[in-house]
Formats: structure tokens, C-alpha cells, sequence
């Protein structure tokens, strides 16, 4: 069959009223479920797929895809108004749309993070039609070695979200990549700071972590001193994001999205490291880099284009070689398996329909994320008006319930609360808790994919430089490095000058 | 604001005891070392264990968290050096609350109360102790809204179990005495 065939097929499966009704729920369910701290995105399309058991295939799966996608934006709505990321993705969302929430801009860091979301899924959502194939075969060379020089790469993102000191963002870093080593060594299965607790043999949770580094030392930085915040209540601001906004910020969308496309297609790599790396790129890059992370509307762009570019891509792998990217794709392929649809090369010859039906939806869906994104940020804007001596404590309770609803946990939600102290603790001393996050995330993969490459090579380095990959990670990280040391000697440099003028 | 001679006096004001961001960095530093000699003396030997047929120490499950202490350790020792050298640390630090006494007592109520949180919500059930939560976090930050926090300190643990328990399908703890449907 030729492709305006297999499209006219798509077409004729996708263009029915069931279809677009479960694709508009399942975006709002999503949007609704990603706002929830606790109720990520991937819980969402988990407790969704019962649902799908009884639907047509193409209406099952394009219902879990809505909640996918509106999931990986809802997080942002959280992260920008009450400074709690509402999955993982939106990790970074929270260094400037927070600070853009206190200064009464929650409206503008909310619409720019809905229109940033949709134009990196509509970019991804083209890459995974017109790049499926391609991308998927250069993905499926990502060994070992070539994922440890991604990771090594991806950590200079540090550099970008240290602020003021870069040694007190390494020193978060170390922080975030000591704490990744708790529990078994995935490799030999032997304990690591897991102090014969059966609790930390799995590690720390990642949410209990992420919620309690970012929501809790609010709320202890709110109880050491309420005057500050006496009263006080913010309103979503009359600014609303305008186009000369998009506009300003649309090269860092597109470059952020690309970024996503790119990480989504690796699989196993997810969207909160793609988020940090855009807000990074963009950062360096922009006229208003001492603005990032004190509110910059461009950092929002950027965070949210970066998680959002993953979302179409993490179905490459899946579509083309029946590799799920991330856990929710690999949720995805078990609703293709129930529906008796086997993902991967075949199912672009024996199932073309199918596949087109879904690329047509998938495109439809970044119109419904638009407009269900934005009834929903009208929707919850009436948090930014609750008064923080009332919203504070609910947040907390809020907090208490999502985390331990991740694992069915109490133990977790004591995790949640002892990182509340230790951010509280880098808050108090300035230390920047962007890096421990990332760290906390990456040190994994990092770890693994550097043994897995030494037992490859029986212990040899030279693994590290086996292909053009794996040089071109190396290349770029050596630019970023010299990049930071050179902007730490001039801002030296710069210090030094000012000093004299000032004894003088 | 005029500076000592020694190296302490570099950090504190002569006229009143005021903190200097470059006394945080030396604070930091030696903290940074000192965690670093504890992992590499103590915490690592004690609780990391490893098989004694590892080929090669690369391979180690040790090898990880000792590079890891290390660099903290490098990390620490360079915080120390530009504690004493970087002169945009020169800067004080504006104390953020008038009331010091007072505020470590809320810090230490708050403490407490999560720790109070941990050990009765297995028994009495987490909706009854999220509202305990509210009202007591509301308390400590001075809520100008009591009648609103109240209302919402009942509310709103019972709207989250009923999303949660009915909705999201979590088993949410419901404690020895009153349970809820």
C-alpha cells in the first residue's frame, strides 16, 4: 500500500467521535493527574488502562497517549504555583516558574510553560512521523560506553543551574550522587548504605526525594520566619503570556524540543534529564542568562519544551523496534499486546492503519493539550489566590498523600520529610538543589553504563572512545568544560577590579 | 564594617557578630571534608559491602562511593581555598528573622511534629493525623485565616482519601480506631 493509502486507512480508523473523545479525556484526566504532587503521569496511564480492556484498539491506545501527554504537562501547573513538581519532568519547570509565581507572573510562567509544551509536542510528535525509523536505528547504537559519555555530558547541566557558585552546585552534585548509591549494587546485589534496612535495598524514592527537596523546605523556611509571609497571598497577575513572549523564547522552544526528540529516542533516559539539559542549553545561550533561575519566562520555555519533546519520541523506539522508552511506554506496549498488536518493524507492514491512525492522533492531541492545557490553567489559578498560612499546611498534607501513594509507603513519606531538612539545610547555606537533583537522577545511569562498559572491555578505558558517538559526547563535553572554566576566570577577573574600586 | 586582621576576623564584623557568605563557604568546606574522611574512614568500610572475587576494584561496588567521597573531599578542600581567596565573598549575610529564640522554637516544633507524624499514623491512620498536621503547621506559620485553616484542616484530608482510596485505588493507612468507608 502507498503512503496516501495507509493514510486514508489512518484517517478512516481516527475519524470517529469515540476516538476524539478518549483522546480529549484522556488529556484532561492527565493535565488533572500531573497536577496531583504524587499522581504522576505514570500512575495516571497505569490506572487507566483497565479502561482501555473494553475499547476499540486505536481508542484504547490513543485514551492512555492523551493521558501521556496531558500528564507530562499538568506536572508544570504544580511546579510553577506551589513549587512542588507534579511528576519528575517538571523538576526544572520549578527554577524560574516558581520564582515567576512570587512575583505575581504565575500566569504568564503558566501560559508560556502550555504553549512551549504544545509546540515541543507538535515537534515531536512531526520527528516521530518523519524520523521514526532512522532515529530508531541510530538509538539502537547506543551501547554502554556511548550512554556513559551521554550521561557525563549531561552533567554539565550542573554548571548551569549552580547560580552564584559553581563548587557549591558540585558539592549539591556530590550530595545527590552519594545519596544515588543507597541500596543494592545492581551489578553484584550487595548492600550499599542501606544500614540492614529492608526499605533503602531499592534506593530512595525518587518522589519522596524530589517532593521533599523542593515543597518542604518551603514550608520549614515558612514556619522559621511567617512575617515574611504574613497575609500574603498572590494573585496569577494580569500578565498573561503574550506573543512577542513566544516569540522571544521560540528559539529556545525548538532548540529544547529537539533536545527532547533527541533523549526521547534513546530509550531509557526519560524526561526530567532532557528538561534540566534544554533549561541548560538555553541558559548558556541566552541574552538573559543572570536572569535564569530568578524568574526568567525563557527558562520556563525551555524546561517545559524539553519534557514535552519526549513525550512523541519515547514512542520511536517503541513503534519502530518494540522497545518501550520509559516505564509509561512500557505500559503503552502492554495495551498494544492486550489488543493482540505486537510494536516494532512488522507492525508497520502488517498494521500501517493502525500506526497512521495513531500519528493522526497524536498530532490531534497537541491541539486538545492547547485547549484543555488552558481551561485548566484558568482552572487552578485559584490556588495562587488561597492565603499562604492555609495553603502551606495543605500542601504538606497534599505532600504526605501523594508521596505515599507512589509505593504504598510510610516509610517514604519519612524519606519526603528528611530531605525536606536537608534542602531546608541547602537553602538556609545557599547551596543550589537543582544539581543534587540531577545528580540524584543521572548518578545512576552514569554508575551503571560505566561498569557495564568495563566488564565489556575487561576493565580497559579505551572502551569510553570505541566509536564517533562516544567521541562526539567527549568533544562536546570538553567544550562545556572549557566553557565553565573560562567564565570562571572572567567572572574572577571581573571581582578582582571591583574589590580595588571599592577599598578605594 | 571594618575587618580584622586574622583570618576569623575576616569573617565576622568587628561591631556586632555578623555572618559573611565567605563564612558559609568555610563552613561548607570543612564540612565537605569532613564528610568525605568519614566516608572513606568509616561509612564506606562499615556499610558498603563487596564480593572478595571482583577482578578488578574498577568493578567494585566500593569504587563508586569512593570516588564519590573523594571528590567530595577535592570539592571541600577548593570551597576552603576560596573562602580564603575569593574576595566576592566578602558580602554579609542579612539575617532573615528578628526573633531568633522564638523562630528555633518553631523550627523545633515542626521537627516534631514530623516525627509525631511518623510514629502515630500507622496507629491512629493517615487522614485523622494529616489533620492534626494541618492545624498544628498552621498554628506555627501564624495563619492569618484561623476559622479558613480549620475548616480546611478537616477538609482536606478527607477529600484527598476520598481521590485517593476511591479514585486513585491507594490503600490508605487507616489506623486501629476510626475507619473510614
Amino acid at each position: 500500500m502507498s503512503f496516501a493509502d495507509n493514510l486514508m486507512m489512518g484517517f478512516s480508523l481516527v475519524a470517529n467521535i469515540e476516538s476524539f473523545l478518549a483522546l480529549g479525556m484522556g488529556v484532561a484526566v492527565g493535565v488533572i493527574a500531573g497536577a496531583i504532587p504524587g499522581m504522576s503521569a505514570t500512575m495516571a496511564v497505569a490506572l487507566t488502562l483497565p479502561f482501555t480492556f473494553a475499547l476499540q484498539p486505536i481508542t484504547g491506545i490513543l485514551l492512555l497517549l492523551g493521558v501521556y501527554k496531558g500528564g507530562i504537562f499538568g506536572g508544570s501547573i504544580p511546579a510553577i504555583l506551589i513549587k512542588t513538581p507534579g511528576t519528575p519532568a517538571s523538576s526544572a519547570t520549578v527554577l524560574d516558574g516558581y520564582p515567576l509565581a512570587e512575583m505575581g507572573q504565575a500566569g504568564k510562567a503558566l501560559g508560556m510553560a502550555l504553549w512551549a509544551s504544545c509546540t515541543a509536542d507538535l515537534i515531536s510528535n512531526l520527528a516521530l512521523i518523519l524520523f521514526a525509523g532512522f532515529l530508531a536505528s541510530f538509538a539502537l547504537s547506543f551501547g554502554p560506553p556511548e550512554f556513559f559519555t551521554l550521561m557525563l555530558f549531561s552533567l554539565t547541566i550542573i554548571a548551569g543551574v549552580s547560580g552564584e557558585s559553581l563548587l557549591r552546585g558540585a558539592l549539591s552534585a556530590m550530595l545527590g550522587l552519594l545519596l544515588a548509591t543507597v541500596g543494592l549494587d545492581l551489578i553484584y546485589g550487595t548492600n550499599r548504605f542501606t544500614f540492614g534496612n529492608v526499605n533503602l535495598m531499592g534506593g530512595l524514592n525518587f518522589i519522596a526525594v524530589l517532593i521533599g527537596l523542593f515543597a518542604i523546605p518551603e514550608i520549614i523556611a515558612m514556619v522559621w520566619n511567617p512575617k515574611v509571609f504574613d497575609g500574603q497571598k498572590r494573585s496569577m497577575g494580569k500578565s498573561w503570556v503574550t506573543f512577542a513572549d513566544y516569540k522571544r523564547c521560540f528559539k529556545s522552544i525548538v532548540r529544547g524540543s529537539f533536545i527532547g526528540v533527541f533523549l526521547g529516542a534513546i530509550p531509557g533516559i526519560g524526561a526530567a534529564p532532557s528538561a534540566f539539559l534544554s533549561y541548560s542549553e538555553a541558559r548558556r545561550t541566552s541574552p538573559n542568562k543572570d536572569n535564569f533561575g530568578k524568574g526568567e519566562l525563557e527558562g520556563v520555555a525551555a524546561a517545559e519544551a524539553g519534557n514535552n519533546g519526549v513525550a512523541g519520541a519515547t514512542l520511536i523506539p517503541l513503534l519502530a523496534l518494540g522497545i518501550p522508552g520509559d516505564v509509561i511506554t512500557a505500559i503503552i506496549i502492554g495495551a498494544f499486546m492486550i489488543h493482540g498488536l505486537q510494536p516494532g518493524p512488522m507492525m508497520f507492514i502488517l498494521n500501517a492503519d493502525i500506526i497512521y491512525a495513531l500519528f493522526i492522533g497524536l498530532i490531534v492531541s497537541s491541539v486538545f493539550l492547547f485547549f484543555i492545557g488552558s481551561v485548566a490553567i484558568h482552572g487552578f489559578k485559584y490556588v495562587a489566590d488561597i492565603p499562604r498560612g492555609v495553603l502551606f499546611p495543605a500542601v504538606l498534607v497534599l505532600c504526605i498523600f501523594g508521596v505515599f501513594a507512589v509505593n504504598n509507603s510510610i516509610f517514604d513519606v519519612g524519606v519526603m520529610f528528611a530531605m525536606g531538612w536537608v534542602g531546608y539545610f541547602m537553602l538556609r547555606y545557599k547551596i543550589p538543589a537543582a544539581p543534587f537533583l540531577i545528580a540524584f537522577i543521572l548518578g545512576p545511569l552514569l554508575e551503571d553504563n560505566f561498569r557495564q562498559a568495563m566488564l565489556m572491555s575487561g576493565s580497559s578505558p579505551l572502551i569510553l572512545f570505541r566509536g564517533p558517538i562516544t567521541w562526539f559526547f567527549w568533544t562536546l563535553t570538553m567544550i562545556t568544560v572549557f566553557a565553565i572554566v573560562r567564565a570562571g576566570i572572567k567572572a574572577t577577573r571581573r571581582h578582582v577590579p571591583l574589590q580595588t574600586a571599592n577599598q578605594e | 564594617m571594618r575587618r580584622i586582621g586574622s583570618l576569623s576576623g575576616a569573617f565576622y564584623a568587628e561591631e556586632e557578630l555578623e555572618v559573611h557568605d565567605r563564612t558559609i563557604q568555610l563552613q561548607l568546606g570543612i564540612g565537605a571534608v569532613v564528610a568525605a574522611a568519614l566516608l572513606l574512614l568509616v561509612a564506606i568500610p562499615v556499610w558498603v559491602s563487596s564480593p572478595s572475587n571482583v577482578p578488578n576494584i574498577i568493578l567494585s561496588p566500593l569504587f563508586w562511593p569512593w570516588a564519590l567521597a573523594g571528590l567530595t573531599g577535592i570539592t571541600g578542600f577548593g570551597m576552603i581555598l576560596t573562602a580564603i581567596r575569593e574576595p566576592a565573598l566578602a558580602e554579609p549575610v542579612i539575617p532573615d528573622v528578628d526573633d531568633k529564640p522564638k523562630a528555633w522554637g518553631r523550627l523545633a516544633s515542626i521537627a516534631a511534629v514530623m516525627i509525631v507524624t511518623m510514629l502515630i499514623m500507622p496507629r491512629i491512620g493517615m487522614v485523622w493525623t494529616s489533620m492534626l498536621v494541618f492545624a498544628v503547621t498552621a498554628f506555627l506559620v501564624r495563619t492569618s485565616h484561623p476559622k479558613t485553616a480549620l475548616i480546611s484542616a478537616v477538609l482536606v484530608p478527607l477529600v484527598l482519601y476520598a481521590f485517593f482510596a476511591h479514585v486513585a485505588g491507594v490503600a490508605i493507612p487507616q489506623g486501629d480506631f476510626v475507619r473510614l468507608p
